[in-house]
C-alpha cells in the first residue's frame, strides 16, 4: 500500500466511520440520553386537579425556555437532526467519497 | 371510523386512475427488458434521481398513511423517535452498504451473501430469511390497500385485496425492474402531492401560522396543546434500550431488507448509488414529519377543539383530518396517495421474491439453466408469487405496523450483519457468518411466534432466558438489542477461531470498496471487531439494568 493509498484509506474508513456514528446519535441514541438526562428537558409539575385521574399526582412537562420556534428543544432536535442533519451528513460524505472516487481511478 | 355506507366516487375515480396509469407504465416499461440483468437490476442503467424517488416510494409503505399517526396519538415521542431512526437509516444504508453493494455487481442481497462467502447454504438460508421477511412486510401493506378501499371507498375489502393484489401482480411480472422503478417513481410523486396538500390545508384550518410548510409550521400551537395534554412531549415512556433497539433494527435491519437493497444493484454506478440515497433521506424525511404534523394536529382537534375520535379510527386520522377540515376533494387525493404507497411497497417485494425464487434458489439448484429460460420462468414465478401473496392477504396477521417491525428486526439479524460485517471486515467466514445469521435469526423469529403471532406477555415466555427484561410499552422491541447483537458476536467470534477465508474472496472487499490493488492490511484490523464485540455487550448489559425505573 502507498502513502496515496494509504492516506486514502483512512480517509475512507474514519470519515465513514464519524458521519456513521453522528446519525447513529441521531437515529437512537439521543433519545435514550434524553430518557436518561430527562431533568435537563423536563421538570416535575404538580397535576392539575381535572387530569389527577390520567396521570397521578405529579407530571412531566419540558423547559418552556428550552424550546425553538415554539418546539421543545428534544422534540426538534430529534425532528431536525434526523432529517437535514441526516441528509447534510449524507451530502458531506457523498462529496468526500465521490473525491476519493476520482482519486482511486486516477 | 365507521365504514362508508356508499361508494365514494371521487376517490374511488382517481384510485383507479393511479392503478390504470401504474399498469399503463409497466406495459410501457416493457420495451425496455431484453435480458434478465434488465429485468432484475433494470440493466443498471437507473440515474440518481430516479432511483432516489423510486426508493422515496418504497420506503413510504401504506403505514405512513395508516398506523403512524395512530402511534403518534398514543405516544408522539416514540412514534416519532422510531420513524426518525427510519429516516436517518438510510445515511446508515448508505455509508455501510449502498456504493459497495453497487460495485459487487450482484442481483440481490442472496447472491451477495452467497459469492462474497462462496457457500450454496448461506444463500439457501439467506433465502429463507428474505421470505419470512418479506412476507410479514408485504401482507400487512396488501391487507392496508383492502382496509383503504373498504373504509374510505365503501368497496369491499377482499375487492380492493384482490384489485390492488392483481394490478401489483400484474405490472411488475410485465414490466420487471424497469416498470417496477417507473412505477415507484410515479409513485413518490403521486403520494408527495397527495400528502403535503392536504395536509397544509388541514393546518391552515386549525390555525397554524406556519401551515404553507407542515413539517415545521405548528409551533405556535404548542403551548395551547400543553395547556390541553400537559405531557404530551414526554420522552420517558420507555425504556432507554428502546430507543437502541429502535436504532438498531432501523440502521442494520434496513441494509438487511433485500427490496431496499436490490435498488442499489440498478444504479449506473457507485456515486448514482451515494447520492440517490440523499435524494431519498431528503424526501422521507418531508413526508415523515408531515405526518407527524398530522399526528399533532389529530391529538390537538380533539383536546383542543373537544371532538372525540374512537380509538379504533386512530388509524385512519389522516382522513378523518382531511374530510372534516379540508372537504372530499382534498380527501379523494389523500386516498389516492395511500393507494400508491400501499403499490409501491409491494410492487419491490414481490420483485426481490420472485428474483430470490428464480434466480438465486432454483438458479443455485440448476446452475446449467441459461438466462433466456430463468428470464422466461422470472414472468411465470412473478405471477404466482403475487397470486400467492393475495390469497395470504386474504388472513394475514395482525395489521401492519407491528409486523413491519418485526420484520426489520430478522432482517437485521439475519441478513443486515453478514452483509456489513462481509463488507467492512475481510476476515469474515461462512462459518461465522452461518453461526451468526442462523441463531440472531432464530432469536428474532421464535420471539415473533411467540409474542407477535402467538400474542404472548413477553416477560413470561420461556425463550430466551432474559426475556422478562422485555417489560414495559413496546418492551418486545427489545428482542433486537439482543438478536442482532448476538448475531454479530457470533459472526466475529466464530469467523476469529476458524480458517480465514481465501485470497479470492478477501479481495472482493478491496474490489467493493473501489480499489484496483490488493493489500491485506485493508479492513482487516482487529480495531472494528472489538469495538462491535464491546458495543454489542454493552447494549445487552444495559438492557438488563434501570429494572425498577419503568413502566412494567
Amino acid at each position: 500500500m502507498n502513502n496515496d493509498s494509504k492516506r486514502g484509506y483512512k480517509l475512507e474508513v474514519w470519515v465513514t466511520a464519524i458521519c456513521f456514528a453522528i446519525v447513529a446519535v441521531t437515529g437512537g441514541f439521543f433519545s435514550s440520553v434524553v430518557v436518561i438526562m430527562n431533568e435537563v428537558f423536563f421538570h416535575q409539575v404538580p397535576t392539575p386537579e381535572n387530569l389527577v385521574a390520567a396521570y397521578g399526582e405529579t407530571m412531566f412537562v419540558f423547559k418552556e425556555h428550552l424550546s425553538v420556534w415554539g418546539f421543545p428543544l428534544h422534540y426538534f432536535l430529534l425532528v431536525v437532526l434526523s432529517w437535514f442533519g441526516a441528509t447534510l451528513v449524507g451530502a458531506i460524505w457523498c462529496l468526500v467519497m465521490d473525491r476519493l472516487e476520482e482519486k482511486q481511478r486516477a | 371510523m365507521e365504514p362508508r355506507g356508499e361508494v365514494f366516487v371521487l376517490g374511488l375515480i382517481l384510485s383507479i386512475v393511479v392503478l390504470l396509469i401504474s399498469v399503463m407504465i409497466s406495459v410501457w416499461a416493457r420495451r425496455f427488458t431484453r435480458s434478465l440483468g434488465d429485468y432484475y437490476v433494470a440493466g443498471r442503467s437507473i440515474g440518481a434521481l430516479n432511483n432516489g424517488l423510486a426508493m422515496v416510494s418504497l420506503a413510504l409503505s401504506l403505514t405512513t398513511f395508516i398506523g403512524l399517526t395512530a402511534l403518534i396519538i398514543e405516544g408522539l415521542y416514540v412514534a416519532v423517535a422510531v420513524y426518525a431512526s427510519f429516516t436517518a437509516a438510510f445515511i446508515g444504508l448508505m455509508v455501510l452498504a449502498a456504493p459497495y453493494l453497487r460495485r459487487h455487481k450482484s442481483f440481490t442481497t442472496m447472491a451477495f451473501i452467497s459469492e462474497r462467502y462462496d457457500s450454496k447454504t448461506l444463500r439457501y438460508i439467506s433465502v429463507i430469511v428474505m421470505m419470512i421477511v418479506s412476507v410479514l412486510y408485504l401482507a400487512g401493506n396488501l391487507k392496508g390497500i383492502g382496509i383503504v378501499f373498504f373504509f374510505l371507498l365503501g368497496v369491499p375489502e377482499i375487492v380492493g385485496i384482490v384489485v390492488g393484489g392483481l394490478v401489483v401482480t400484474l405490472y411488475v411480472t410485465l414490466g420487471g425492474m424497469y416498470g417496477v422503478t417507473y412505477n415507484q417513481t410515479f409513485q413518490t410523486i403521486v403520494l408527495l402531492f397527495c400528502l403535503m396538500f392536504p395536509v397544509a390545508i388541514v393546518m391552515r384550518t386549525l390555525g397554524a401560522s406556519g401551515w404553507v410548510f407542515p413539517p415545521l409550521g405548528y409551533g405556535d400551537m404548542v403551548p395551547q396543546m400543553t395547556e390541553a395534554v400537559p405531557h404530551y412531549f414526554w420522552a420517558m415512556v420507555a425504556h432507554p434500550v428502546v430507543y437502541i433497539a429502535i436504532f438498531l433494527g432501523s440502521f442494520i435491519g434496513i441494509i438487511g431488507l433485500p427490496h431496499f437493497v436490490m435498488r442499489y444493484f440498478t444504479v449506473r454506478d457507485a456515486k448514482e448509488a451515494r447520492w440517490s440515497t440523499v435524494i431519498c433521506v431528503f424526501l422521507v424525511g418531508l413526508v415523515n414529519t408531515t405526518v407527524y404534523a398530522t399526528g399533532f394536529a389529530a391529538v390537538y382537534y380533539m383536546q383542543a377543539e373537544g371532538v372525540d375520535i374512537p380509538t379504533a379510527a386512530y388509524d385512519y386520522v389522516v382522513f378523518i383530518l382531511v374530510e372534516a377540515l379540508a372537504g372530499d376533494g382534498w380527501l379523494a387525493l389523500a386516498v389516492a396517495g395511500s393507494v400508491a404507497a400501499g403499490l409501491s411497497t409491494v410492487s419491490g417485494l414481490l420483485m426481490i421474491m420472485g428474483a430470490g425464487l428464480i434466480h438465486d434458489l432454483y438458479g443455485a439448484i440448476k446452475p446449467e439453466v441459461d438466462d433466456e429460460t430463468k428470464l422466461k420462468l422470472s414472468y411465470g414465478a412473478m405471477f404466482l408469487v403475487g397470486v400467492a401473496v393475495i390469497l395470504f392477504s386474504l388472513d394475514p396477521p395482525e395489521f401492519i405496523l407491528e409486523a413491519i417491525m418485526w420484520s426489520f428486526g430478522i432482517a437485521a439479524a439475519g441478513l443486515g450483519v453478514p452483509i456489513v460485517m462481509g463488507i467492512w471486515w475481510k476476515r469474515t467466514n461462512k462459518y461465522g457468518v452461518g453461526a451468526g445469521m442462523v441463531v440472531g435469526t432464530l432469536i428474532a423469529f421464535v420471539s415473533w411466534i411467540m409474542i407477535g403471532y402467538m400474542g404472548m406477555d413477553p416477560v413470561d415466555i420461556p425463550f430466551p432466558f432474559f426475556a422478562k427484561y422485555f417489560y414495559g410499552p413496546l418492551g418486545w422491541i427489545k428482542v433486537i438489542a439482543v438478536a442482532v447483537p448476538i448475531s454479530f458476536i457470533l459472526t466475529i467470534v466464530v469467523s476469529w477461531l476458524t480458517p480465514p477465508p481465501p485470497e479470492n474472496l478477501q479481495r472482493q472487499v478491496d474490489e467493493m470498496h473501489g480499489w484496483s490493488d490488493v493489500d491485506p492490511k485493508r479492513y482487516n484490523g482487529k480495531g472494528l471487531p472489538i469495538v462491535i464485540i464491546v458495543l454489542s455487550v454493552f447494549i445487552m448489559w444495559f438492557m438488563t439494568t434501570l429494572y425498577d425505573q419503568f413502566p412494567k
